[in-house]
């Protein structure tokens, strides 16, 4: 399967030039045959992958002498004349390959061609959305992934092998557990709610791509700049991420199969304090915080024992985390075509099991089947085909959300003196009364819970979903060049989702006095229906195509949620409402609600070269959404692009030995997006939950009542993208050499956002239009491909810079305030996004390191003589006063980074020597900050990492680590907890050899074998388990722009892997 | 040619108008077309009385402020935790400069109640009452009363809030009080013309925590006392005089049907759980008087059915006032974060044999109670509030979470009792009833106390300081005593020390700060900046 989309349809073209070919060429061979005492050459051209290559050319190199390749890629070269000559092997979109030959008069040498692929072939196409272009014309600024690209990766989400595959497209983790969507931005974060980028599979909008394998994708094209997005309108203000899914290829009929399995463990270990250390710790607070020695928290000689085995020294961290979960994937593809019917079936089979608490508490699968089929029918005059894929997810997982709701935080925090065990083999409880140490005493802090138990008992989970998408489309030629297109497609989607929790007791805080049932479905049909007109029309050097389009989606559904409890059976396999006897009403709750949307779209694009030199593009769309009020429910969008391919002037002749082409390009255009909030965000709804008032003299017997849930906004209209892209693309030395440029600058402004309103409105805000982000950036990508007989590499890296700025936020002062209490319990707003900083940047305290004695204390103040910390102690922390008031308040309050990176970057190597091949990749980002936040520092006996064994403990031992204290005087929220995020990540390393190459097996062209280590090495400052940290805070109210936010976070495995891929 | 008809056909195509798009909330009414029959004004009502839940339920409650604030107790909470309380009971900034919004959700929240009410009185013209005048009258008095309610609280607590009697969204000024006052007067005169006027014995079941006539009738006596104390005036902004506001309390002690209960720790939970232990009995057979009990006026209503959701129903603050970190099975007494810790003095300063002590104080080492997390409290002073605490059951766990509250915090359901009968009485005796002498004694005898012979002022006023301990009224009376405000300057002045996570740490409070904040709150930095500077600072929270 190593022919792609391009030459699907270049074969097609190709088949009526091969008859021409073969006619001329048998004339122009024919006269040598008679001539005697030549030689014979036969043999077979095939590609990379074996498949026979149908039409290739074979030509002695000087002569007339040539032929082309049969069916089944065999040919057969007579009447050369005998001596050294050069054999010239070719195909189009495949580079060529010259072999010196030794000839004898009446022998047939036998020499086999496998032509690799040409990557920097200039006839490639490109996916431009409603249809595809020639790269070398295209204006916009887009970027293509081969689906064989994606593959090699191994990755389970088609997006996690997107990452650093094209510069301005950043994908980060927002959690490393197994079936998590990564984040995505394009060309940087643009809005502060949804920034997801449109998805478009095989012409379907679909609302994400995680159900779709990679072997299943023919290749996937990124459109960044307004240009090429316009065509989506209002949809594509984030971008659009088109997918193809692969088609069946004319020729033999293939069989490919591919099964790989392996461990993925954790990368990389914190180590927090053990027991001795913690206890010596606590001491020390104790005293700092003016606690006598009489009174010390813990005898270091002699710490408390709470069962047989002694004083328990849990390393918590260790116990939360799998020593090896497996990870495999199983994919079966046939693919086939004739004349009349191409197709392409696949199963395909995902297993990811999660590195903390293992299988049983974090587990992804997906099972997927996809028939894509062609048919051509009256002479090809119409085209019919469809596409259908069905997946099956399971997913049971741990909670990865804030402070409150983190799974693997609480090990972070949990004492090493509690044990996992009590002498019963029980998971221990802090609040039991009858386990006591070896003094008597009941365990010294009933209120910390173990956090493995904890995890077991919370998360008892299964989430299925089911989703089929599908379209079926016609292609009829009206007239000639007029060619009408037409499609209807569906997602239809069904989700149901249980979890258990049982009844336990770990801590007088962490219970539940009764076993539960949650018991949620939900499900979706989305329908669209597609009309295109194509024309195209050529006066001589003047090409143009022209397109026009309508597009309608109408979206909806419904959900229902139940809970109750007092089951029947106490397991989660008999977790169901019905077995739920509870009739209580306060424990018993049942919702459900529908929705509803709908779109409608009107577009055209008019595609204009002359002479395949100079070029224009013109788009239009105008969009139409429920979600708007019926004054400002419409919306136009346009973008223009131009294009000079400067290697078709005459001047730039002398340069051709070395510039093989060159196009400069410039694009300006806007794009929209209104996928954010709920569907009536334009009108002021009356809420009838969360009203009611407890009348009369029964608890829980509430009477229901009203209120307005927000004020209306009928003005309300479409968020809105413009963007200027100025870029090149050039080919140097024998085309080995590509390189793609782009500068752009983007302007998101009129976000659909919650007004922060004045309190006095007394309801939430209406959604309003405010505010704008602008990200200005460059792209660069290198690419070198090169043969050297048997060995053949590419080296691909690239660079993205991006710089991004909020402006115009619509309030007094100009911030959109972010969450607090979401570090630890009780800390304040952290991050925020106001006018002419980075989105999300963290606001705090700067600092200047601490206090080593008292006489520093004394001397620090403001210029008017004002101490300013009169209340710290040597071991503190100095807070910078900025404003220089004499005192710490909210005013000193600082930008200290933001968490958007301002380079990403990385590296793909790959060679083939032989049978073997070798492949790498690594990722990058730089210029990013982290907030680390792992302690509950409101807690005086949350564990600490074992960084605080560098804590300041006299004058001189530290300036940056200060005294341990009972209270949190010391994190006030300050530039301690914000880290350098840069990492560099060796991703991915493979290595293959494919037995078919060396020992020939009737049928198979393929039977690779390979080995390959997901991310094996990252470089970094930063100290946290995993520097990519995607995951971010909200308020609740749809704002989203948060991230880099590390609360113990659930880092990507490192995972080592065997697989085989055979095709037949 | 052909060209020409092609593109002539390919914009037609562009040009066709969409089909319609337009789709409805199914689950949701609309603003417009909602407040049209009994039933829906009815519901409308509900919606305002949920503002009751929602105002105390995040920020600092104001009950737990005023506590904090007046003479009863220091700020406490977890020795680990921020400076926000300490700073409220030190009338003073720098304790804790970055704390500029601690009353911002209670400033948000109120206003959504003035919403709530706003919006109904607005609209509830426009409802086809049916003939039903008198209901109609009801919903409008009630809403008129719990626009009062809030008000009342907010002129108190800041003094010159924005004053809406519709619903916006301008930018709108802060008022001179005496406008604020004047709304509150005729909301209260128009409360009392009409609302519902059930004796408590006639009052059905179900409709309990309806504000009466009665409910009204009270507020508007405590709306009065208090304006005329703090500013020093003789009647209420023109609309109230002592007279009136005497008549209003005396037709309540009259004809109401509202009475003491019979033992004063029946009133609260916790109380009546240390009372039956204290007998010797389970806590089980404690006698708490319920929530119904005819002593209460007017109360908000709290239930356990909060969660993160969105839900407000619960007493949220009552989890600020419990012991620490802790639970005491054998009291009833439920974990909570140790709050409002209650100054030693105060324990010692009732009468000997007066019962209100006990069932207002927990005192720790005096009861008996192993407790263990002593090191864990800010401002430990030995002794915690009991009349607003959260419970246990007989094995530590918490009573709101065995009802099937979501946890310890946000489940807990005691009411708030605003208005008792006792404060009625008192209040009646204040403003010169020529019962006062008998009113005071109801309630001085019912602590357990021999009857006083005579009364005056600061006679009634100690006995409010016993009876209302802890119940979020001390403050407001200290500040009404006399408008210099010296006598409240000299209660909360403090200096000596306290214990902070097992430290002796020094505690001054400096009556002065009182006097210069004139003991009002901080208005939200956030609200003033939000503003752009059309809200203003009060003196001394700059």
């Amino acid at each position: 399967m190593k022919k792609n989309f391009t030459h699907v349809l270049l074969n097609r073209s190709l088949k009526r030039l091969l008859q021409y070919v073969l006619i001329i060429g048998v004339f122009l061979i024919g006269p040598s045959w008679v001539s005697a005492q030549t030689g014979n050459v036969s043999g077979k051209i095939t590609d990379a992958s074996g498949l026979p290559l149908i039409g290739a050319n074979v030509v002695v190199k000087g002569t007339t002498v040539g032929t082309i390749s049969d069916l089944d890629g065999n040919y057969t070269l007579t009447g050369i004349n005998p001596g050294n000559q050069v054999l010239v092997a070719s195909f189009i979109g495949f580079a060529n390959i010259e072999q010196p030959v030794e000839i004898k008069a009446n022998q047939t040498l036998k020499i086999d061609f496998t032509l690799t692929e040409d990557i920097t072939s200039l006839d490639e196409l490109v996916v431009i959305g409603y249809g595809v272009q020639k790269k070398k014309l295209s204006t916009g600024a887009t970027a293509q992934v081969k689906g064989d690209d994606l593959v090699k990766l191994k990755t389970v989400n088609p997006l996690q092998a997107l990452q650093g595959q094209t510069p301005g497209v950043n994908i980060t983790s927002t959690s490393g557990q197994p079936g998590e969507t990564p984040k995505i931005n394009i060309r940087g974060l643009g809005t502060i709610d949804n920034a997801s980028p449109l998805y478009i599979v095989d012409g379907v909008q679909v609302g994400d791509i995680k159900y779709l394998s990679n072997s299943d994708i023919e290749s996937i094209d990124v459109l960044k700049d307004a240009a090429s997005c316009a065509i989506y309108g209002s949809q594509a203000a984030n971008g659009v991420i088109i997918i193809t899914t692969r088609q069946g290829q004319q020729g033999k009929s293939q069989i490919s199969f591919d099964a790989y399995y392996g461990m993925q463990s954790r990368a990389k270990k914190i180590n927090l304090l053990n027991a001795a250390q913690y206890a010596q710790i606590m001491n020390e607070q104790h005293l700092n915080s003016g606690g006598s020695t009489s009174t010390m928290p813990f005898n270091l000689t002699n710490l408390p024992a709470y069962t047989s085995k002694g004083s328990a020294n849990t390393d918590w961290l260790d116990e939360m985390f799998e020593k090896s979960a497996p990870t495999q994937n199983y994919n079966l593809g046939i693919t086939g075509a004739n004349e009349q019917t191409s197709y392409f079936m696949s199963l395909n089979y995902t297993g990811q099991a999660g590195i903390v608490g293992g299988a049983d508490k974090s587990n992804y699968e997906r099972y997927g089947a996809r028939f894509n089929a062609e048919h051509k029918l009256y002479n090809d005059k119409i085209k019919i085909g469809q596409h259908l894929s069905v997946t099956y997810e399971k997913k049971k997982g741990i909670q990865v959300g804030n402070q409150y709701s983190n799974t693997l935080r609480s090990a972070f925090n949990v004492s090493p003196l509690l044990p996992m065990y009590d002498d019963n083999g029980k998971f221990f409880n802090t609040a039991s009364n009858d386990i006591v140490d070896q003094n008597g005493d009941t365990y010294w802090n009933n209120t910390e819970a173990n956090p493995y138990a904890s995890m077991i008992y919370n998360n008892q989970n299964l989430r299925n979903t089911q989703k089929l998408v599908a379209d079926v489309y016609a292609v009829v030629d009206l007239l000639k060049n007029l060619k009408y297109r037409s499609s209807v497609s569906t997602e239809y989607y069904s989700e149901d989702y249980r979890s258990y929790t049982p009844e336990f007791k770990l801590s007088i805080y962490s219970f539940s006095d009764y076993d539960k049932v949650t018991q949620n479905m939900s499900k979706g049909l989305s329908l669209a229906y597609d009309n295109t007109l194509t024309y195209d029309l050529n006066i001589e050097a003047h090409k143009i195509t022209a397109m026009v389009g309508t597009w309608y989606k109408h979206n909806d559904g419904s959900w229902m949620n139940g809970e109750n409890t007092d089951l029947g059976f106490d397991d989660f396999g008999h977790a169901w409402l019905s077995n739920a006897l509870n009739t209580e009403t306060v424990l018993k709750k049942i919702t459900g609600a529908p929705f509803e949307n709908s779109m409608f779209s009107q577009f055209a694009r008019l595609l204009y070269n002359y002479n395949e030199t100079y070029l224009l593009n013109y788009t239009f769309r105008r969009d139409g959404s429920s979600r708007f009020s019926e004054k400002k429910r419409y919306a136009p969008f346009h973008s223009v692009s131009a294009g000079w391919v400067l290697t078709n002037e005459s001047f730039m002749e002398p340069f051709a030995g070395i510039l093989n082409f060159m196009k400069i390009r410039a694009s300006i255009g806007q794009a929209g997006n209104q996928n954010i909030g709920d569907e009536y965000m334009y009108l002021a709804p009356i809420k009838f939950t969360q009203a009611t008032y407890n009348f009369g003299n029964t608890e829980a017997v509430s009477e229901n009542g009203s209120f307005p849930k927000r004020l209306s906004n009928e003005d309300l209209h479409w968020e809105n993208q413009k963007q200027i892209d100025i870029g090149f693309d050039a080919r140097f030395l024998n085309s080995k050499m590509n390189v793609t440029f782009d500068w752009y600058n983007k302007t998101t402004k009129d976000w659909l956002i919650l007004a922060p309103v004045l309190a006095t409105a007394g309801t939430d805000a209406p959604y309003i239009n405010a505010g704008s982000i602008v990200n200005t950036g460059v792209e660069f990508q290198l690419s070198y491909t090169d043969t050297k007989g048997d060995f053949s590499y590419n080296i691909t890296p690239s660079i993205a810079f991006n710089k991004n700025e909020v402006k115009e936020i619509p309030t007094e002062d100009g911030i959109i305030h972010g969450a607090a209490n979401t570090l630890y319990a009780n800390s304040t707003e952290f991050y925020r996004a106001e006018d002419g900083h980075a989105i999300g940047y963290f606001w705090g305290y700067e600092t200047d390191g601490l206090f080593q004695n008292t006489a520093e204390v004394q001397n620090y103040r403001n210029s008017e003589g004002t101490i300013i910390q009169p209340n710290a102690k040597p071991g503190d922390v100095r807070y910078v006063d900025q404003n220089g008031d004499g005192k710490i308040n909210l005013d000193d309050k600082t930008d200290l980074g933001d968490p958007n990176p301002d380079v990403t970057f990385s590296l793909n190597l790959s060679c083939n020597y032989k049978a073997f091949d070798l492949a790498m990749f690594v990722s990058g980002v730089a210029g990013n900050q982290i907030v680390q936040s792992y302690r509950d520092h409101t807690n005086k006996y949350s564990n600490y990492t074992t960084e605080i064994l560098d804590r300041w403990t006299g004058e001189g031992t530290s300036d940056r680590i200060p005294r341990v204290t009972n209270g949190n005087i010391n994190y006030q929220f300050s530039d301690l907890f914000v880290k350098n995020g840069a990492y560099m990540r060796i991703s991915n390393i493979t290595i293959g050899y494919d037995v078919a190459k060396r020992i020939k097996v009737k049928n198979f062209s393929q039977c690779r074998i390979y080995a390959s280590i997901q991310n094996l090495y990252t470089l970094t400052k930063y100290d946290g388990m995993d520097p990519e940290v995607g995951y971010g805070l909200d308020n609740g109210s749809g704002d989203k722009f948060s991230s880099g936010v590390d609360l113990g976070y659930y880092p990507l495995p490192r995972t080592l892997l065997m697989g085989i891929s055979v095709k037949f | 040619m052909r060209t020409y008809y092609i593109f002539i056909v390919m914009g037609l195509l562009i040009a066709i108008n969409a089909c319609d798009l337009t789709t409805e909330p199914i689950v949701d009414k609309l603003v417009g077309n909602y407040y049209s029959t009994p039933d829906e004004a009815n519901e409308a009502l509900t919606g305002c009385y949920d503002a009751l839940q929602l105002i105390w339920s995040d920020g600092v409650a104001f009950p737990l402020a005023a506590d904090v604030m007046s003479d009863l107790c220091f700020g406490g909470t977890g020795a680990s935790d921020g400076e926000g309380f300490p700073m409220l009971d030190q009338f003073d900034l720098s304790v804790s400069p970055a704390d500029l919004n601690v009353f911002e959700p209670n400033w948000k929240n109120y206003y959504k109640g003035i919403f709530r009410c706003n919006t109904l009185l607005q609209k509830i013209g426009n409802v086809n009452w049916d003939g039903q005048d008198e209901l109609a009258k009801q919903i409008e008095a009630e809403a008129r009363f719990l626009r009062a309610f809030f008000y009342f609280d907010m002129v108190r607590m800041w003094e010159r809030v924005p004053l809406l009697t519709v619903p916006s969204s301008a930018n709108t000024p802060q008022s001179e009080p005496d406008l604020t006052y004047q709304l509150i007067a005729s909301d209260l005169l128009f409360a009392i013309e009409n609302a519902r006027t059930e004796t408590y014995a006639n009052m059905p079941a179900t409709d309990f925590g309806h504000a009466t006539k009665w409910a009204a009738e009270a507020l508007m006596a405590r709306v009065y006392l208090y304006y005329t104390g703090y500013y020093g005036t003789t009647d209420l902004v023109g609309a109230v005089t002592q007279t009136d506001a005497l008549a209003y309390v005396e037709d309540v002690i009259a004809n109401s049907g509202h009475d003491l209960v019979e033992n004063f720790a029946d009133l609260w939970p916790a109380a009546s759980t240390y009372e039956a232990a204290e007998a010797g009995n389970p806590i089980t057979e404690a006698t708490y008087a319920g929530e119904t009990n005819k002593e209460v006026v007017f109360s908000i209503k709290y239930t356990y059915t909060s969660d993160y959701n969105g839900n407000t129903d619960g007493n949220h603050w009552l989890v600020m006032y419990g012991l620490r970190g802790e639970s005491y099975a054998a009291s009833g007494y439920g974990s909570g974060w140790g709050a409002c810790t209650v100054l030693p003095s105060v324990y010692s300063s009732w009468p000997t044999g007066d019962e209100r002590r006990d069932a207002s104080i927990m005192a720790i080492d005096e009861e008996g109670i192993n407790y263990t997390k002593a090191n864990d409290v800010k401002e430990y002073t030995g002794y915690f509030t009991k009349k607003y605490t959260p419970t246990c059951d007989e094995e530590g766990n918490s009573i709101a979470v065995n009802n099937g509250g979501v946890n310890f915090m946000i489940g807990q359901f005691q009411d708030y009792f605003s208005i008792r009968f006792a404060d009625v009485l008192l209040m009646a005796a204040e403003l010169g009833s020529t019962n006062a002498l008998d009113y005071v004694n109801q309630v001085h005898t019912r602590a357990g106390l021999t009857a006083l012979s005579t009364v005056d002022k600061d006679v009634i006023f100690e006995e409010r300081r016993l009876e209302f301990a802890f119940e979020g009224l001390r403050y407001w009376d200290l500040l009404r005593y006399d408008p210099s405000l010296q006598y409240a300057a000299n209660k909360v002045a403090f200096s000596g020390t306290v214990e902070t996570g097992a430290a002796e740490v020094s505690k001054i409070i400096d009556g002065n700060n009182l006097v210069k904040t004139r003991g009002l709150f901080q208005i939200p930095n956030n609200q003033i900046t939000l503003s752009n500077g059309v809200l203003t600072q009060n003196p001394g929270w700059e």
